[in-house]
């Protein structure tokens, strides 16, 4: 649709367009963005907002809320149904990433795209218009370098990716968006796989970027603290629509949080007393091997009784996940026992520990958790094919299921079309109630739960914990995995911080401070012990 | 893409209901037809009076019929031997193979019954009986072996399955071919002949291999439709990861689906030289019949793992075959004409499967003067 005119001038633009900014300019309008999907869902509708040069504009919303589709627009992925895009007053459409990474947007994504054997400049490299033909490696190499080092990023660029910690991919991420050019970088909830140090000190370095007249758009789910902490302006999403925008500096987290979930959020989970009763799992020196063939898990001991949650603490890395797989006989265990209800399971197979009363929901929610092209009917029948309500001499009770998985979307609250759609579709806070849903309807007696709120927004966080509660009042055993500090903190009734594969201390909650927790697992209790 | 002021689009499907699938392979079928008309024209041929020849003989003539069912029933059958692995996603590519196995361990039966020379030891309903079941235990026990090796170590199935074809092969040949124990006293490089008493009896024209086929569609849809060990076969095929979290035993899985098409593979085996009226014998020429169990991946590939489809697929397949041919040498077309259909009728039926995905949407365009940036 393009004639020559045109196409001459938008070369001759391409050139000069990021000359000569001014803080406070507009450098990125959009307007009136729609997107509807097949199935009629409106994704986008009508959303408005500017970005400012030397601002960092968060967008703010729940799983569903229409983020991941503007950014997608934004950044060329999908093309809108309505709306326009002016990149410093000049409209542009973009047909793909490669367009907009032409007119300078850059885009840090959530599930990082990088080639684990190749180095961090390689990575970086690859795509670039510099790695066509002959590299010059060691000039490139300079650039990056320099970059790196004017943001403040600490990176040796000749690593592998795969020797990374999260932190250390996310920064190869935005070094590699910086060094093609772009201008207006947008970053999909760029601390939600962080820990708290990575964290402070990535926002430290956006906020350096802005020093050059950047403008910055992070899109966040739920870490409400990271948009107060960066962000000078927000727009909030809600189904797809703008519900406000404000400045930072007006907002609070109660504001944010009633706003984006649309009724006020509870941030203090009532938790009931209950009396803690039988042991209901006795793990003996759990060691077990990481995929790598190193050893992960490192003599691991620990009881949970009925009614109580045990939560294990740790940064990504130091075994919880190895402990998870162990528990639940998906990793092979280099020694130890387990008792399960005072029996011992340690060599018992999956199904047995399904059988018995032992549920696991998986951190990795669509690889493991649920089989992304089968129907929500068919995720639920991944807990009870085996089961003699619903298994009539090797006969699925379809019927059965399907009652069954429309009482779980009842009863958990799921945003689906109905239970015959694939669970692909589901958002990511939905396909979580579903899982959890499936594995708390087998009332089990024990409960592992593998970074159960990670990457939820508030409102899914809030109900996952609920039922993690409720779970615990009925006088089920809780094993809760998670990251968040806050979260183990407001849900244990135990706490049990690891650091390289070993159980650091077994605390109960009432005593336990942050600082504390934090400190045992970032190995400085180790340390202390050991001079 | 914009054409003349429309924009055209293209839209992911959200569900596909199964006439509209079953609509699409028709236009498929049509298409390829259509486009293979081009070729036959450019020879000076009638394109109609082509199809009329091969569609007549396939399907209205008595003896075509015949041919077409035989050759129907063992790409039936060699379908369902690679549906099975594949709805678990794991690929058999052992069904020459498999079915070889099957063949010999029927002629087996009859060799130890004393058949090779006349007079069987047993009445026919049960050395029929036991040839059958002969065929698929050593079909299913073939299968088995790569079940086994990718259940217990992960050793890749197609390598295995491949190698083992070459191994059943030059078996056949040892086993039949001269001083071998099943060789034809006339030394004619090909097996000895089944007794009357031994040979697959007949239902209407067409031997009970037919009526196996039908059955066993039927408990393949029941399998994969209604059955927890069909639901376990299909999680395990689109996740193995999440299948495992599940409790579903992934060497149970690998064993048994392997088993399971290997018996049936085991079974074409049986049909091809112990159930087609003229044949019963392992002939001499069976190399060919195996590689005709390689249509059985295209018609399961194409059936997209549904035995129904994949029974209609290959009835299309079965009479082109045989059609194909005959119009070839009735019209004195070039060689491997009915080879060249079938192949682009396989194109079309696979290219038309972007329709089960997609949906081409056609909108009328509002011009703007915007900027274009991808120079």
């Amino acid at each position: 649709m393009t004639n020559a005119k045109t196409r001459g001038e938008t070369i001759e633009l391409h050139g000069d367009i990021w000359k000569h900014i001014q803080p406070g300019e507009v450098v990125l309008d959009a307007q009136g963005i729609t997107k509807r999907y097949p199935g009629g869902v409106l994704a986008n509708d009508h959303i408005d907002f500017k970005v400012k040069a030397g601002e960092i504009h968060a967008i703010l919303g729940e799983n569903g809320a229409g983020k991941t589709t503007l950014m997608s627009i934004l950044f060329g992925l999908l093309q809108p149904d309505e709306g326009e895009i002016y990149i410093r007053g000049l409209k542009v459409r973009f047909r793909s990433p490669e367009d907009a990474i032409k007119m300078g947007i850059g885009m840090v994504h959530q599930h990082r795209k990088l080639i684990p054997a190749h180095s961090v400049l390689e990575n970086i490299l690859l795509g670039h218009p510099r790695s066509k033909g002959v590299m010059k490696l060691k000039e490139a190499e300079e650039e990056v370098a320099a970059l790196a080092k004017r943001y403040g990023f600490e990176i040796d660029i000749r690593a592998k990716v795969w020797q990374l910690t999260e932190g250390e991919k996310q920064v190869v991420e935005i070094v590699k968006a910086l060094y093609r050019g772009a201008k207006i970088l947008i970053l999909d909830e760029p601390t939600s796989a962080l820990t708290p140090l990575e964290t402070d000190r990535l926002l430290e370095s956006i906020e350096s970027m802005t020093q050059d007249a950047l403008g910055v758009v992070p899109f966040i789910t739920h870490k409400l603290p990271v948009v107060l902490a960066i962000s000078d302006e927000v727009t909030i999403l809600r189904r797809g629509r703008v519900v406000d925008r404000l400045k930072t500096a007006e907002a609070t987290e109660q504001i944010l949080a009633q706003k984006m979930v649309g009724r006020p959020v509870i941030f203090d989970l009532q938790k009931q007393p209950v009396e803690p009763g039988e042991p209901v799992i006795q793990v003996e020196n759990l060691s077990a091997r990481n995929n790598k063939g190193v050893m992960a898990l490192n003599q691991v001991s620990f009881t949970v009784r009925e009614g109580e949650i045990l939560g294990i603490a740790g940064v990504a890395g130091n075994g919880q996940h190895e402990l998870a797989e162990a528990l639940f006989g998906l990793r092979p265990i280099e020694g130890g026992r387990i008792l399960f209800l005072r029996r011992d399971i340690t060599r018992a197979s999956v199904q047995e520990r399904w059988k018995l009363g032992m549920g696991y929901t998986p951190s990795e929610r669509t690889e493991v958790g649920s089989i992304p092209d089968f129907s929500l009917i068919e995720n639920v029948a991944m807990n009870y094919y085996f089961d003699a309500r619903f298994n009539h001499r090797g006969l699925l009770d379809y019927g059965g299921l399907r009652r069954l998985t429309e009482q779980i979307i009842d009863e958990f609250d799921v945003a689906t079309p109905g239970p015959d759609v694939n669970i692909r579709t589901l958002s990511g806070g939905n396909l979580q109630k579903v899982i959890l849903g499936r594995v708390l309807s087998r009332h089990p007696k024990l409960v592992i739960a593998n970074l159960p709120a990670q990457g939820l927004d508030v409102g899914a966080t809030e109900f996952v914990q609920r039922q993690l509660l409720a779970a615990r009042e009925q006088k089920a055993a809780v094993i809760l995995i998670s990251e968040d500090l806050d979260e183990i903190l407001s849900l244990s009734d135990w706490i049990a911080p690891m650091y390289e594969g070993e159980m650091v201390d077994i605390i109960p909650a009432a005593e336990a401070k942050k600082e504390v927790i934090g400190a045992m697992i970032a190995g400085v209790h180790q340390q202390e012990r050991e001079s | 893409m914009t054409l003349g002021g429309y924009q055209v689009r293209l839209q992911r499907r959200v569900a596909l209901p199964g006439w509209k699938a079953a609509l699409f392979s028709i236009l498929a079928v049509i298409f390829g037809l259509v486009l293979f008309s081009i070729i036959f024209l450019q020879a000076g041929q009638d394109p109609l009076e082509i199809y009329k020849q091969i569609f007549s003989y396939a399907f209205f003539n008595s003896y075509g019929l015949h041919l077409t069912i035989n050759r129907f029933i063992f790409l039936a059958l060699a379908s369902f031997a690679f549906i099975i692995p594949a709805q678990a996603g794991l690929w058999n590519i052992g069904m020459p193979g498999q079915l070889y196995l099957g063949a010999l361990a029927a002629f087996g039966v009859v060799y130890f019954a004393g058949g090779k020379s006349g007079d069987l030891a047993l009445s026919a309903p049960i050395i029929i009986l036991l040839m059958l079941a002969a065929s698929m235990l050593a079909g299913g026990a073939y299968g088995a072996i790569a079940g086994f090796l990718k259940g217990k170590w992960g050793v890749n199935e197609i390598v295995v399955t491949m190698m083992l074809n070459f191994i059943a092969f030059y078996l056949v040949a040892f086993m039949i071919k001269d001083g071998g124990p099943f060789m034809n006293l006339g030394g004619r490089g090909e097996s000895f002949e089944l007794p009357e008493a031994a040979r697959a009896p007949m239902t209407g024209g067409f031997p009970i291999t037919l009526w196996i086929v039908f059955i066993l569609t039927i408990l393949l849809q029941v399998l994969f439709s209604r059955m927890s060990l069909g639901y376990q076969i299909r999680a395990f095929g689109k996740s193995p990861l999440a299948a495992r979290y599940a409790g579903i035993k992934p060497f149970v899985i690998a064993v048994l689906v392997f088993t399971l098409g290997g018996a049936i593979a085991g079974l074409a085996g049986y049909h091809y030289f112990a159930a087609v009226p003229g044949v019963y014998k392992i002939a001499r020429t069976y190399g060919y019949f195996g590689d005709l169990s390689f249509y059985g991946i295209i018609c399961g590939l194409i059936s997209l793992g549904n035995p129904i489809a994949a029974l209609f697929i290959a009835l299309l397949f079965g009479g082109l075959s045989i059609g194909g041919r005959y119009a070839q040498g009735k019209l004195h077309l070039g060689f491997g004409v009915d080879y060249a259909l079938m192949g682009m009728l396989m194109i079309s039926l696979v290219a038309f499967q972007f329709f089960y995905n997609y949906q081409i949407l056609i909108t009328k365009k509002e011009r703007a003067l915007d900027v274009d940036v991808s120079d």
